[in-house]
């Protein structure tokens, strides 16, 4: 585990953050997961089941290699939102994965080129 | 897996579309999205926590029903919402310090402090506030003396906490209000102290 001081990471990370939120999906995530449970579609705790899987299986990974990316908590908290919507049965993944390309902007003709 | 797993799209694009795809259903309102967003970046926030500390400072009474019942005595001053319950305040005093973390995920009182700041979340604060909580003040720039005992407190679904922290020197005229003032988030999750009015912490 590569040494890194908290002060350094506070700093990095903005320790006096006026946001709570480092950008505008972390923000639209937690509210639509915060909505649904509120809205009794799933209680916050089993969501919370599924974050602390995200959070162990990345800190397991951390402790194996070394590797120290910081600032991820909302990609985990993403999936973790992912899996219980899908796990309730309140989305499908493939349902998800279509409206995903149906909001990708259409790829302008000269871009095939590579 | 291509073409069934969401991971390959960037996170903005997998939110947008979860959104979408719920607004569609009916299970959500963007309209209550942009409520809770609202909520937890601007009203919801450790200026809560720290009229909580302020009034126990100034009112015996009510410190010591803060320290029996986090809840109740929360609900005193209006102040509850989601993931509030099993609040406990713990006290700092000149042989006690209390350092509060999450080493599972996030867990935190929001209605007392708001959402939790990113270095709480991060893997170094949650493994080493356990491992070398002396070190970990150290860097926030606490300085403890080797008699004064460290107590960490690692939050949970079922337990989240609120350091009380000491009340500084110089204070005994300050209004409950001006009190508030002094008192910062990261001293009521226990990696700063009050700093005394005028000096800087």
């Amino acid at each position: 585990m590569s040494e890194f001081g908290l002060s350094e990471l506070a700093r990095q990370l903005g320790c006096d953050e006026a946001s709570v939120f480092s950008a505008p999906w972390e923000a639209r995530a937690f509210a639509i997961a915060l909505g649904l449970s509120q809205a009794g579609l799933f209680a916050w705790d089993e969501f919370r089941v599924r974050l602390i899987a995200e959070v162990g299986a990345s800190d397991r990974i951390r402790e194996r290699d070394g590797t120290n990316r910081q600032g991820e908590y909302y990609e985990h908290f993403l999936r973790a939102l992912e899996a219980v919507v899908t796990e309730k049965g309140i989305a499908t993944r493939s349902e998800l994965i279509t409206k995903i390309a149906e909001l990708q902007p259409p790829v302008a003709p000269h871009a095939h080129e590579h | 897996m291509s073409g069934h797993d969401t991971s390959e799209h960037g996170p903005a694009a997998r939110v947008k579309a979860l959104e979408q795809l719920l607004v569609e259903k009916g299970l959500v309102d963007p309209a209550r999205l942009d409520a809770i967003v609202d909520s937890y970046e601007n009203k919801v926030g450790p200026r809560n926590g720290a009229r909580v500390v302020a009034r126990a400072w100034a009112d015996a009474g009510f410190r010591k029903r803060l320290l029996m019942d986090a809840v109740a005595a929360c609900a005193e001053l209006g102040i509850a919402g989601p993931e509030g319950g099993h609040l406990v305040a713990i006290e700092n005093t000149t042989r006690i310090h209390n350092l509060v973390v999450c080493t599972l995920c996030s867990c935190y009182p929001w209605p007392v402090l708001g959402l939790p700041p990113a270095w709480y979340k991060s893997f170094a604060y949650r493994s080493r506030a356990v491992s070398d909580p002396r070190g970990v003040l150290r860097e926030f720039g606490v300085e403890l003396a080797d008699d004064v005992e460290i107590r960490v407190w690692d939050s949970s679904a079922e337990q989240r906490y609120i350091v009380l922290p000491e009340r500084p020197a110089g204070t005994a005229k300050m209004s409950e209000e001006q009190l508030a003032e002094l008192v910062t988030r990261d001293s009521m999750i226990g990696v700063a102290r009050v700093a005394a009015p005028g000096k800087s912490r």
